[in-house]
């Protein structure tokens, strides 16, 4: 992949000669947008999805796309590049030209994990982005089977001094797997994890055949479960309660302060223009507020937890420490 | 009856002209997305599922289900003519299709592929309509131990794919076995053989592999070789003779078995399901010693499993809300967007929508039979294309297709490189199928394992305590015990020299 940096610059030097060229050209544009020093955006935008077609994440992020494009007047081009957790995009995206013509999705953990785990030998670091916005905070949801004892997180903990017990996870150093950590750690409890590596279809069929005893999952991807009557959530990882599951308790009503989930933000290359990240930041905002979109997203499991740039960035950070923490003691059990 | 009103209200409701034509046209794109090879029916479905967010839930449903069966059946006839299995299930199909093809007999094989494929497909919605519940209990109790013994049977199998020499047999099996593990180790977490390079984090796709070892190893071969390449069959040879089909319909019958019964158990993918109907039919006393050489029961078996899982995997989707396969996961998102959640609770909530979508399975099932098998003597014009031509265009769809996978250049290396392996085994006669068989199973071999391990906290009586994981593994052993005493009873000239029968050295061309 050497051979891909010159031409990335040499691109990059080339829309810039165009971005400028038709800066020129182009006729002042209306009243509000004129005070801003460049005139973006002046092309479709590419929005790197280190995903699959299909899976939750694209999903969100092809809903946001396509209200972006109303938004800006723009094209918005989504390109999957799924592989390794979403290593592959995120490379493509870190290495994209800094001009605003490139920005993807990203999600925290899994960036953050593939940033600092040193054998993913990962081209890229936590500082490699510019964070414009974020989108959606999925937190991480505790179940156990319908006929279960364990009501609350409180018996959770209570359960786990009394036996052995165990939880799904899709892999190492997942967000189930470092939430299952986190809250261990917590919480002091042994809860064992079992990796599904293969992803949540075979850990949701091991949990509801009895195999084992938790289901940790993100709420977005739990729903069915829990809509099925397969599983009953006694808990979200989260400050606050989550509207999809309003009588599960959170972990900071339990007194453990672990919030973790799933959160999937935008962000541009590092050493794009700050105001170009800034206003993807206020139309992705705009499209947040907008009722309809927000049904789209209910309906797709998602809600929606907007922050800016200037927020998600010190949200990133956080995340980066804590994240890194937890690492640590992956690699002690290693 | 009841279960009578509901199934006949959903195929009255599936048989209305609007939905009848998305069933239509979701068959002709899954045949068409067959064809290419690479892009399966994940991404196929993938791909369409925005243009359905403005469609009535139900007729979006039926069109992307169409799909994502359909691809199946165009799969088939590439592997048959070409030799270019697109996914792994048709790689099976093209180790005796593509044999019959040089025989002439390719024409014959795509029918009673599709014919098969009708069949299983068919049977197998039959079962999800009379029997979804208890169905999808038997998938519960394959957990991961009992998986894990699925997995060893299907790995002792082995035995019967590998051919002349057990020695070549399994040094295939071992190539198969270090590609699989090439990637992140599910457990520790760390890379393996990834050579520093993000793109072989998560491994080596199969579809790469396959079209570089069958399709480009094998344009390699044909154009090294100056072999005479298959002809066109004449029209009167499409049509199956009576012995052809006498001899399929038993295999079809076990390949609706294996496939219904593998359909129904969340994660084991159709690949499998293909494997196992072959190495049975491999083991079956008065042809298996054919298979390999151009045999139908080849082709039948396979063709039927694969398409009954299809249909199977459908059982716990609808009962318990799992998408078994990651185009069933892309099927359940379209569920969701449209504010439908897959499971036993649908049943209830909106049983016409849930039997017109079992009901357009049926109704499906026969659009594919009536497109496909009048469209066998198209398809088998491909074979009168000048060879040149044909290659150029070969070439083409397998870099497109293994492209297609991931995006990815290094899928084209990937592809690349296994072509010349591919070579290389018809050079030095080294049997596929092995390769395929562990390559296949390989992953799931080493995740099963482990996960067991965590669920027992490393004890391994967890494979012999549970009753369903003890039989499996017993039946593994024994099925390498009989391989063994029967291939010792044979004459030793026979195991070593080709048998007179149409001469089993084809197999590894």
């Amino acid at each position: 992949m050497r051979f891909t940096r010159p031409l990335a610059v040499a691109a990059a030097a080339a829309l810039a000669m165009t971005a400028v060229g038709c800066a020129s050209l182009s006729r002042p544009t209306d009243s509000g947008e004129a005070s801003e020093s460049t005139d973006w955006p002046t092309g479709p935008i590419t929005m790197i999805v280190a995903f699959d077609a299909g899976g939750g994440s694209d999903i969100g992020a092809r809903l946001l796309a396509t209200a972006l494009e109303d938004e800006l007047g723009v094209p918005i081009v989504v390109e999957n590049r799924p592989g390794a957790g979403g290593q592959v995009g995120y490379t493509a995206l870190a290495n994209a030209a800094p001009d605003g013509s490139t920005f993807g999705l990203t999600t925290i953990p899994g960036l953050i994990v593939s940033a600092l785990d040193e054998s993913r030998g990962a081209e890229y670091d936590v500082d490699s982005f510019a964070q414009s916005a974020l989108q959606v905070i999925d937190p991480m949801a505790i179940a156990v089977t319908p006929d279960s004892d364990i009501q609350s997180i409180e018996d959770l903990v209570a359960a786990s001094e009394a036996g052995e017990l165990t939880a799904t996870t899709t892999g190492i150093g997942t967000a189930e797997h470092i939430a299952l950590l986190q809250f261990n750690e917590a919480a002091g409890t042994d809860i064992r994890p079992v990796h599904f590596a293969d992803g949540a279809a075979p850990a949701t069929t091991a949990f509801l055949g009895g195999n084992v005893d938790i289901l940790l999952s993100n709420v977005g991807d739990i729903m069915p479960t829990l809509e099925n009557g397969g599983a009953r959530a006694v808990g979200v990882l989260a400050e606050e309660r989550s509207i999809f599951v309003p009588d599960a308790g959170t972990s900071y009503e339990a007194g453990i302060e672990v919030m973790i989930g799933s959160s999937r933000g935008y962000v541009f290359p590092d050493g794009t223009p700050q105001d170009v990240v800034d206003r993807m930041s206020d139309a992705i905002g705009a499209v947040l507020e907008d009722e309809a979109f927000q049904e789209q997203m209910a309906n797709a499991g998602l809600q929606p937890a907007y922050m800016d740039a200037a927020e998600y960035e010190a949200y990133w950070h956080e995340q980066a420490d804590s994240i890194g923490s937890v690492l640590e003691l992956i690699r002690e059990e290693g | 009856m009841d279960l009578l009103d509901s199934i006949g209200q959903g195929l009255a409701n599936a048989l209305t002209l609007q939905n009848l034509l998305f069933a239509l046209v979701g068959c002709l794109i899954g045949t068409a997305l067959g064809i290419l090879p690479g892009i399966g029916s994940t991404a196929g479905i993938a791909i369409l599922l925005p243009i359905t967010f403005t469609m009535e839930p139900t007729s979006a449903i039926i069109m992307l289900a169409a799909i994502f069966y359909g691809t199946s059946y165009g799969g088939t006839i590439t592997s048959v003519l070409l030799n270019i299995p697109g996914e792994g299930e048709t790689a099976i199909t093209s180790l005796d299709g593509y044999q019959l093809t040089k025989k002439g007999r390719g024409g014959a094989a795509l029918t009673i592929a599709g014919v098969g494929s009708f069949v299983g497909g068919t049977t197998a919605t039959i079962l999800l309509i009379v029997a979804a519940q208890p169905l999808s209990q038997l998938g519960l109790l394959v957990g991961p131990p009992e998986f894990f013994g699925l997995v060893i049977v299907g790995i002792a199998l082995l035995v019967g794919l590998v051919g002349k020499s057990i020695a070549a047999g399994l040094i295939s099996a071992a190539i198969g076995m270090l590609i699989a593990m090439v990637g992140i180790d599910p457990v520790q977490g760390l890379p393996r053989f990834t050579f520093g390079s993000a793109h072989l984090l998560d491994g080596i796709s199969i579809v790469p592999v396959l079209v570089g070892v069958f399709g480009l190893g094998e344009l390699l071969h044909v154009s090294a070789n100056s072999i005479t390449r298959p002809k066109a069959p004449k029209l009167r040879e499409l049509v199956p003779t009576r012995e052809e089909w006498r001899r399929s319909a038993p295999a079809i019958g076990r390949g609706t078995i294996f496939g219904s019964l593998i359909g129904i158990i969340p994660g084991v993918t159709a690949t499998i399901s293909s494997l196992i109907a072959y190495s049975s039919e491999r083991r079956m006393k008065k042809h298996g010693h054919e298979l390999g050489t151009g045999a139908i029961e080849g082709v039948a078996a396979p063709e039927t499993a694969n398409n009954a899982h299809a249909n199977a995997a459908f059982v716990p989707l609808f009962t318990l809300g799992i998408p078994a396969s990651p185009a069933i996961a892309v099927l359940m998102g379209a569920f969701l967007q449209n504010g439908i959640t897959p499971g036993p609770a649908l049943f209830q909530s909106e049983p016409l929508l849930v039997w017109t979508v079992i009901a357009s399975l049926l109704v499906g099932n026969v659009l594919l039979l009536v497109l496909n098998v009048p469209l066998v003597g198209l398809w088998t014009r491909l074979l009168a294309i000048p060879f040149p031509v044909l290659c150029a265009f070969i070439l083409v769809f397998i870099m497109v297709g293994s492209y297609a996978v991931n995006r990815s250049v290094t899928d084209l290396i990937i592809t690349a490189v296994f072509g010349v392996v591919g070579l290389i085994f018809r050079r030095t006669g080294l049997p596929v199928a092995p390769l395929v068989l562990t390559l296949v199973l390989g992953p799931l071999l080493e995740q099963t394992l482990r996960q067991s391990l965590q669920i027992s906290n490393g004890d391994f009586s967890i494979f012999f305590t549970r009753p369903m994981a003890l039989v499996l593994i017993a039946v593994a052993i024994l099925i390498v015990i009989t391989s063994a005493a029967t291939k010792r009873k044979r004459p030793i000239a026979e195991v070593i020299l080709p048998t007179p029968t149409p001469t089993s050295t084809t197999q590894e061309r």
